[in-house]
């Protein structure tokens, strides 16, 4: 017979199965012996005699009495099988009461916020902050009041201890419906127009309750702890009722003193035994459970292999170079696979491609081509479940130095050194409790045998020479002083303190806005032509790529499919993974989008002198994201609403569909003002827009099925039968082109194109007049992008509906948008005709936005950096 | 406890800072110290309704001794027969001037009790603290950088086996192990030791102190060997609670960006993982030690009546025996207070280590 084994069990491996085993088997014995407790034990737990006469106090084991006798007469081992009993019972009630009473509290709590969630969160704050066991203590004088019967005693000391828990239960709770709530995938159920106790049970409990199991089992270790001690201090259960292990071990203590071990012992170890076992389990759980400590496994691609490309990966198609410097770096047939706990992952299939002095070399793939893991190789930065093999030889002085292999203090030279990397993200990539000088003078000091003086006045030089102006004052500041494009400058120059003959800048401005990546790309190419420095440029973006590149390397499912000088490539790309790539990107200023609609299309939306604040921390004034901002979109019509991080874009779309409360200002969708009403108001109204967010994996409940996801709206709204509904959601799934069984899915289970497909399918499923759509791309890789957005444009046309599009990328914009509203700081810039304001715009900010823009062509982006330098100055 | 601040979808680009008026070190301490005063309140309060739940306390700490009317004397002479709002408002006004009130059954000013029984509990946490760190810090180190290797899993069933121990079972262990070679089990210090300090000048009631104070180091070594037991008993539990925090927080901050950075600048791994792990990893540990104060306090009750320590907690548990709820309600009063100030000295040292929170 095979025993079921639970999901946790075959979710764990190694030496963590095993703790987590060792603690559900010592749990279940313990359990046993509570059920059995009348059969196992010889004994009752207070009886002092039998027919043989009394037993005597203190008596050392024997066979009458294994674990001996203790000072009051009666046989120990019963003593502890009965306290197994009281233990668990004690829990079972603890666990139950303050779940049944902290989880409804911390949901209620941290979903609905305000006045009451403050004064809960103090008065719980205050209970936790306060030592447990005294609270314990109080409390069970407070319920005990004068003695009572076994079950009494044991409910009295469940409360006692529920008091104590109810406080991290609704802490936790709390804490992850605060977390929760904010999801994108509650927003959309609210935008559907769910009610809130449905919010509550379907998205918000259901993905709060995973935490559950973790803290049940990691009370229930404390409750018996807190069991002991009360029965310790003389405050737990009445001994004449039930036989407890912290009573017994009171009785034991002058024991000790006298060489009388056995009465303390076995009531201890039981009670070590039991908190080992739920202890472990717990913590294994918790292991099993959190993503953050889960072992880290390679980029994997969500997407299938596509058999024409799959089966068209040919030889590289290098052309021929006339004159070839020595590369600086070069690779050949570099290979890096990831152990997972099936099958080991190969991410980078030998890889080869070199880099010469002066030359800025671009990876690019999209995710999962194994564009990044390729050069942390070189760097020797893979986690320790990746194995390289291969080769990438660095060339110095004619001296070569095969870097794959090296041991960890081999490469610390040559990192930071020879070889240096710039981050994608600045702000994680600069420890948060050093200044930016301490963390320059670290790498020059690591590498050069300078002082502490020396090396600072190198970091300020360093500073001065990427631009970061004031930088003999900005050397001490810390990152979070700095603003994103300030920090990456400070990443650079970390990057180039030791002048390396090899820069490695993975991803350097995929987290910064357009201006100011324009500016930092300025920065590299000057560096590289000041320092004479090789550069292996890691992006995605075929802009940035026509915009720096020299020689172009395409990576696609971890092998080299394409590598060529940039004119080539863009002029005559040879392999088809290649050619679908740059068909897919679009291109500003060489996209024929949509002309204006007919003014005489009934106006949807109308947003009058909106103006949106969110509070200020105490002391501070309250900060104005949106700040009188007009607008109105017609029938038909798409308006983009364009702007940097922090323009107070996404706000606008926010509130327009009244997941945020405007200061001031008109919203009117159909000519009903939406703005001002309550949820319940409102309710009726919501069917009349969708909303698509940006993260397709965050929008969508990771509990529901698609088909649950799609038919929420209809249930919400229409009252239809079953099998309708059924039929709703399949056409709604031909709509976005998925096939009907996916219905049966579950997000985890879908690409991110696909979940962006099913976002779109539930924003459309009511026919909405209005559909605001947030960055509904941003988070897709460049060719399913282009897929979204021509199911986009299409679905648009067939149903008319009016359109919101909040993006960052102009080039997008082009493709699909009537109109461009232009925001920054919170203030609306320009609005007009799409070919107006991105042909030829009024302001300086549009102009500046505009230009900044990198087209995915070499030839007319060499045009553009010339005509547009003066215009890119970045702003400290 | 931090609030957590919903952040708008668009949250502002530009670091905050200095858009106030006030020093954001200054408003951060400034914050914190405010709130102390409404979780004071809230505890106090409780303490206070659950006390007289049970009933008032001249009855509980007498009842069977007294007859009706000494009773109604007695309670009339502590002014427990005026109405419970009143009591509730004096008992508040008390403690704003310092006034924590006086035992029902030896008649002892509750703030005497702090200076000599706190000072006890101090000395013991201390001692404790400095068993824990001992412990806590290069284990847990060691922990984090041997991850799911043996070092590590033998290093997580010990730390488990410290806190699943309970404090009272460790000490009766010790005692067990240490009696046979007459190694003193309980007490702070020798009954001559204890007569010999009783005259020294300026008395700190810190026992150690006052024994360096005297100058025999007879009687620092009779103290110190005291406070061997309690501080390893309540010293292990303590550090396998922070061996775990270390170990945990120092995976995560091993894995960041910023850590894979600074190896990518060439910087020694020792120097890495010491400048830039661990130090990262401290902000979290050092508040959420703040928390296990109470843990820590908590402890110590029953630590003290293991080992007969004459802290707060052998206090507690003296008068808890002896239904002397105003005694109780005074000294929970005190411990509540001491939790607090403690929370806003942490709040103080997470300002220190972090300088997100200076700047």
């Amino acid at each position: 017979m095979r025993l079921p084994v639970p999901r946790v069990v075959r979710d764990s491996h190694g030496l963590q199965r095993f703790m987590l085993v060792l603690g559900l088997v010592i749990v279940a014995a313990f359990v046993l012996v509570a059920i059995f407790a009348p059969w196992i034990a010889p004994y009752d737990f207070n009886a002092d005699r039998d027919a043989g006469g009394v037993f005597g106090t203190q008596q050392a084991p024997s066979a009458a009495h294994w674990f001996g006798t203790n000072v009051g007469g009666t046989d120990v081992f019963s003593r502890v099988v009965y306290g197994a009993r009281t233990a668990v019972e004690v829990i079972v009630v603890a666990v139950i009461l303050s779940s049944l009473i902290g989880v409804p509290l911390g949901l209620v709590s941290g979903y609905l916020g305000g006045p009451l969630d403050r004064a809960l969160l103090l008065v719980m704050d205050a209970l936790y902050a306060f030592p447990s066991l005294l609270l314990a203590i109080v409390v069970s004088i407070v319920v005990s009041g004068g003695s009572s019967g076994a079950l009494g005693g044991i409910l009295a000391a469940a409360i006692s201890i529920t008091v104590v828990f109810v406080p991290q239960y609704y802490r936790v709770i709390r804490n992850a419906t605060v977390a929760v709530k904010v999801e994108p995938y509650v927003d959309a159920a609210r935008v559907t127009g769910v009610r809130t106790p449905r919010i509550l049970s379907r998205h918000v409990l259901a993905n709060v309750a995973q935490t559950l199991p973790v803290i049940a089992t990691l009370n229930a270790s404390e409750a018996i702890l807190t069991l002991a001690g009360l029965g310790f201090l003389g405050f737990g259960i009445e001994p004449s009722s039930a036989a407890e292990w912290g009573y017994d071990l009171n009785k034991a203590l002058s024991d000790a003193s006298n060489g009388i071990w056995w009465t303390g012992l076995f009531p201890g170890l039981a009670i070590v035994l039991v908190v080992l076992g739920v202890t472990l389990v717990g913590e294994s759980l918790n292991d099993v459970m959190n993503p953050l400590l889960r072992t880290r496994g390679g980029e994997a691609s969500d997407t299938a292999v596509e058999p024409e490309l799959a089966q068209a990966v040919e030889p590289t198609a290098t052309t021929a170079d006339t004159e070839r410097r020595v590369a600086a770096l070069s690779l050949s047939g570099l290979s890096v696979s990831f152990r997972t706990d099936g099958a080991p992952v190969r991410a980078v299939d030998r890889v080869s491609y070199e880099v010469a002095p002066g030359e800025v070399l671009a990876v690019v793939g999209e995710s999962g081509s194994g564009k990044s893991v390729s050069s942390r190789a070189v760097m020797g930065l893979l986690p320790a479940t990746a194995t390289a093999e291969g080769s990438a030889v660095l060339t110095r002085d004619g001296e070569q130095t095969e870097l794959i292999g090296l041991s960890d203090s081999a490469l610390r030279p040559i990192r930071g050194d020879q070889v240096s990397m710039v981050f994608q993200e600045p702000s994680t990539a600069l420890d948060p409790v050093h200044t930016v000088g301490a963390q320059l003078v670290e790498g020059i000091r690591a590498h050069r045998d300078v002082s502490q003086k020396e090396a600072r006045a190198r970091a300020v030089e360093l500073l001065e020479m990427v631009g970061l102006p004031d930088p003999a004052r900005r050397v001490d500041y810390y990152p979070h002083q700095l603003s994103g494009g300030q920090k990456q400058r400070v990443v650079i120059a970390m990057a180039i303190a030791c002048d390396p003959d090899v820069i490695i800048a993975d991803e350097p401005t995929t987290a910064l806005d357009v201006t100011v990546q324009a500016a930092i790309l300025e920065l590299l190419l000057s560096l590289r032509d000041r320092l004479g420095t090789a550069i292996v440029l890691i992006t995605h973006n075929m802009g940035v790529v026509a915009d720096v590149a020299d020689r172009v390397v395409v990576m696609y499912r971890g092998q080299v499919v394409e590598q060529a000088p940039v004119h080539e490539l863009f002029a005559a790309p040879q392999h088809p993974y290649t050619r679908r790539l740059l068909d897919a990107v679009p291109h500003l200023g060489a996209e024929d989008g949509p002309g204006e609609v007919d003014a005489s299309a009934d106006v949807v939306l109308e947003v009058e002198n909106l103006v949106v604040e969110f509070p200020g921390r105490l002391g501070e004034p309250a900060f104005r994201a949106v700040d009188d901002v007009s607008l109105t979109i017609r029938r038909g019509e798409v308006l983009a609403l364009v702007g940097e991080s922090g323009s107070g874009k996404s706000t606008v779309g926010r509130t327009t569909v009244g997941l945020q409360q405007p200061t001031s200002g008109l919203v009117r969708v159909s000519g009903t003002t939406v703005s001002g009403l309550s949820d319940r108001q409102l309710r009726p109204m919501r069917e009349r827009f969708g909303f698509v967010f940006q993260d397709p994996a965050a929008s969508l409940n990771p509990r529901l099925s698609i088909g649950q996801t799609l038919a929420e709206p209809l249930h919400v709204h229409r009252d239809l039968p079953a099998a309708e509904v059924q039929q709703r959601v399949r056409t709604l799934l031909e709509d976005v082109e998925l096939p009907a069984a996916f219905a049966a899915r579950y997000p985890h289970e879908l690409s991110g194109g696909q979940r962006q497909r099913v976002s779109l399918a539930r924003a459309i499923a009511l026919d909405p007049d209005l559909l605001i759509a947030d960055e509904p791309t941003s988070a897709l890789d460049v060719s399913v992008q282009a897929r979204v957005l021509e199911l986009f444009v299409e679905l648009q046309q067939r149903r008319g509906f009016a359109c919101l599009f909040i993006t960052h990328d102009l080039a997008v914009v082009d493709r699909l948008a009537n109109r461009v509203a232009v925001m920054q700081q919170g203030r609306l810039v320009e609005v007009g005709p799409r070919a107006q304001v991105l042909g030829a715009p009024a302001e300086d900010y549009t102009r500046r936005l505009v230009a900044a823009v990198p087209v995915p062509d070499p030839v007319e982006q060499q045009r553009r950096r010339a005509e547009n330098a003066a215009l890119l100055v970045e702003e400290a | 406890m931090t609030t957590e601040v919903l952040a708008p979808s668009d949250p502002p680009a530009a670091p905050s800072s200095r858009r106030g008026g006030l020093p954001p070190l200054a408003r951060y301490l400034l914050v914190r110290l405010a709130l102390i005063i409404p979780m004071l309140w809230v505890l106090v309060t409780t303490v206070f309704v659950l006390m007289r739940v049970i009933g008032d306390p001249v009855t509980a700490a007498n009842a069977g001794r007294l007859n009706a009317e000494q009773i109604a004397e007695r309670k009339a002479a502590a002014g427990l027969d005026r109405p419970l709002l009143q009591q509730y408002w004096e008992y508040l006004s008390g403690l704003l001037h310092g006034d924590f009130g006086t035992t029902l059954t030896d008649n002892r000013e509750i703030s005497e009790i702090l200076v000599k029984n706190g000072a006890a509990t101090l000395e013991l946490s201390i001692y404790a603290l400095i068993v824990a760190f001992a412990v806590a810090i290069p284990l847990g180190r060691l922990a984090a950088r041997k991850r799911d290797q043996l070092p590590d899993v033998v290093l997580r069933l010990l730390a488990i086996l410290f806190y699943a121990a309970p404090v009272f079972f460790v000490g009766l262990l010790l005692k067990l192990a240490v009696s046979p070679f007459g190694w003193p089990t309980s007490g702070r210090a020798s009954i001559t030791t204890e007569l010999a300090l009783q005259d020294v000048k300026p008395k700190t009631n810190i026992l150690l102190v006052d024994a360096i104070l005297w100058g025999d180091p007879a009687y620092v070594w009779d103290v110190l060997q005291h406070a061997v037991l309690p501080a390893v008993a309540l010293g292990l539990l303590t550090g396998g609670v922070f061996l775990r925090l270390i170990r945990v927080n120092l995976i995560q901050t091993l894995r960041a960006d910023y850590v894979t950075a600074a190896r990518a600048r060439g910087v020694k791994e020792r120097r890495v993982v010491n400048k830039h792990a661990f130090r990262n990893a401290l902000v979290p540990v050092v508040t959420v030690m703040g928390l296990q104060i109470a843990m820590l306090l908590g402890g110590a009750v029953l630590t003290e009546t293991t080992f007969e320590w004459d802290g707060l907690g052998l206090q507690l548990a003296d008068y808890l025996v002896r239904r002397d709820f105003l005694a109780v309600q005074g000294i929970v009063t005190l411990i509540a207070l001491i939790v607090c100030v403690f929370s806003f000295l942490i709040d103080v040292v997470v300002a220190l280590v972090d300088p997100r929170v200076r700047f």
